[in-house]
């Protein structure tokens, strides 16, 4: 104890030195195996829909860990059997459409949030919050009615426009832009900089992390969407992969390994990308809580 | 007194002079939300009261408060919030309590070792629900699924876990934790890694146990992101579940899965009774405003007392 907190007072740093003795005892043995048993029921189910979707036709109930004879069989079904290629392109297109077009009102919102405020925007503020207390189940009929009535069921367009702006995306910006220091906006509205080129020239180039932040999990969440697109599709060209996927499970029985090669088909990009940006990712979904 | 006056008066007369630019800068957003989210509240009020198959030529009947009356009658609607009471008291487990446990039991791994395990726990968050949805479904098969047939290696019978109306809700209530446990750990470990080293310290120094710096030092100052994790899963957790409900048991068996979100998708979709779908909207709509705000206020409250 006196060693201890003489090392304390000499100014080691605490954490190390709590850490350092103890290295292999029993509670962090107990805690890789508690670690490790929650890594395996995250990634089996990916790992099992994987080796699933690469058996051979006939080998589909197989339980062997690792495929024996690998074969794309299943994903060239899944291709054939409806328009997965398109329905993957369209995917694409909806999310990076509305990850652009979100980014974009919500720059603008957020700028005019954090550059003006008077009562009355903080009313709109207050709206913008509030919208996070409806939920879509809840207006979902008056939305379908609306999109109906401007006859764009069954087009992407309807899957685009309910996502032209997001709470998320407005409230993560005007904070960060809140957090900028007013003086350097300050000196180039006296340079003569007007609030347009303020924006885009000064604030959004300096808002890089959050902006890239915000792009990746507004894309996820887009590519992950299921319940407008459910109301919406009636044509397989029309509509998401995830809609594709659900082609595959019917009430007659279920093709497990054309399903499987869809569910990876429709996971790849984002699984790919994760490994790619896995720390980013993870961050950008810690940064905004929970999102389901 | 004219002082005072002028004083009073000159901010305010800055204060109504209109400036355009704000509001076209807000005009994009605001728009979207007016269009997309509180019209939409109104008209779904307004559908409320009425009695019509959303079929455009079908006559649309004024029917005032019978939908309510009608929907409050029913015994689907009160098992429905039964169920979903059961969803948020199935998920606080796997959402908020088995994570805090392993967070706290975890905190003194290897940093390398806990971003290797970090980077796995992860991946079910990013992973589409549909596609949870088949995944699970094929594990727990009750024909085929390696599920079923672990359990029949081991001698016991197969569970029809979709089927069986007493296992149905808590397989959907797993596959919906399944892809929260391993974030919530997340969040509830980097709160923990972020304490202030020097309090735990202090409390070593004077003889405190383990399982006492845990109690009274890092349980309180984890409160906070506890009480987060707990609001969410309430306000969201049954939300969350819909996706699963559809694709896995469409309600059943015998509505044993069904809960509120569903009912109104049920009731708007399936059997296209727009008055009763929008009625239900609106009690779940009243009950999730109390509920949000009384948690905020709980939320307020707490971070208060910790400073």
């Amino acid at each position: 104890m006196s060693t201890e907190a003489l090392r304390l007072a000499a100014g080691a740093p605490p954490r190390t030195l709590a850490k350092a003795p103890a290295r292999w005892t029993f509670g962090t043995a107990g805690g890789h195996v508690v670690m490790a048993v929650l890594a395996i029921v995250s990634m089996f189910p990916v790992y099992w829909m994987v080796v699933t979707s690469l058996r051979p036709a006939n080998d589909t109930f197989d339980t062997a860990l690792w495929p024996t004879a690998a074969s794309l069989d299943n994903y060239a079904y899944a291709l054939n059997a409806i328009p997965m290629a398109q329905m993957l392109a369209n995917t694409v297109l909806v999310s990076g459409v509305v990850t652009v077009i979100q980014l974009f009102t919500g720059l603008l919102a957020a700028y005019s949030f954090a550059r003006w405020r008077s009562r009355a925007s903080k009313i709109a503020y207050a709206c913008v919050a509030l919208t996070w207390l409806v939920p879509f189940q809840v207006v979902m009929i008056p939305n379908y009615l609306l999109v109906a009535q401007m006859g764009l069921l069954d087009s992407l367009a309807a899957l685009i426009l309910p996502h032209f702006a997001s709470a998320l995306a407005v409230m993560l910006l005007t904070q960060s832009i809140r957090a900028f220091p007013l003086e350097v906006i300050e000196a180039a509205e006296i340079d003569g900089a007007g609030s347009w080129r303020v924006l885009w020239s000064i604030l959004a180039p300096n808002l890089g992390g959050t902006i890239a932040s915000l792009a990746i999990l507004i894309f996820i969440s887009t590519w992950n969407e299921y319940f407008w697109p459910l109301l919406l599709s009636r044509t397989p060209e029309n509509t998401v992969v995830q809609i594709g996927i659900q082609m595959f499970m019917t009430s007659e029985g279920t093709a497990w390994g054309p399903l499987m090669a869809a569910s990876t088909m429709a996971s790849l990009p984002i699984l790919v990308f994760y490994v790619v940006l896995q720390r980013q990712v993870i961050q950008s979904f810690m940064k905004s809580g929970l999102r389901g | 007194m004219t002082i005072a006056l002028s004083d009073l008066t000159a901010p305010r007369r800055r204060g109504l002079r209109f400036r355009p630019a704000p509001w076209l800068y807000l005009l994009p957003a605001l728009a979207t939300f007016v269009v997309w989210v509180y019209e939409p509240l109104a008209h779904a009020a307004w559908l409320s009261l009425f009695e019509w198959n959303m079929l455009p030529t079908a006559p649309i009947h004024w029917v005032g408060a019978k939908n309510y009356q009608n929907i409050l009658a029913l015994p689907k609607l009160w098992q429905a919030l039964r169920n979903t009471g059961l969803y948020i008291l199935g998920l606080l487990p796997l959402s908020v309590i088995i994570p805090l446990g392993i967070a706290l039991w975890t905190h003194d791994l290897p940093a390398r070792a806990r971003n290797f395990y970090r980077a796995l726990i992860f991946v079910p968050m990013i992973i589409a629900p549909v596609v949870a949805g088949a995944v699970w479904r094929w594990l727990l098969d009750p024909g085929h699924g390696v599920v079923n047939l672990g359990l029949q290696a081991a001698g016991a019978p197969p569970i029809g876990f979709l089927s069986d109306p007493n296992w149905a809700i808590w397989t959907i209530i797993f596959i919906t934790g399944w892809k929260l446990t391993g974030f919530s750990t997340l969040i509830l470990s980097a709160a923990n890694a972020n304490l202030d080293p020097s309090l735990i310290e202090a409390a070593r120094m004077d003889g405190a146990t383990p399982w006492q710096i845990v109690r009274h030092v890092r349980l309180p100052l984890l409160s906070a992101s506890i009480l987060f994790l707990v609001m969410m899963t309430i306000l969201l957790g049954a939300q969350w579940s819909f996706s699963y409900i559809n694709l896995l048991t469409q309600g059943g068996p015998l509505g044993t899965t069904n809960n509120i979100y569903y009912l109104l998708w049920d009731f708007g979709f399936s059997t296209l009774s727009v008055g009763w779908s929008s009625a239900a909207a609106m009690l779940l709509f009243a009950g999730f405003a109390i509920l949000a705000f009384v948690m905020f206020r709980l939320i307020d409250r707490y971070s208060f007392h910790e400073h």
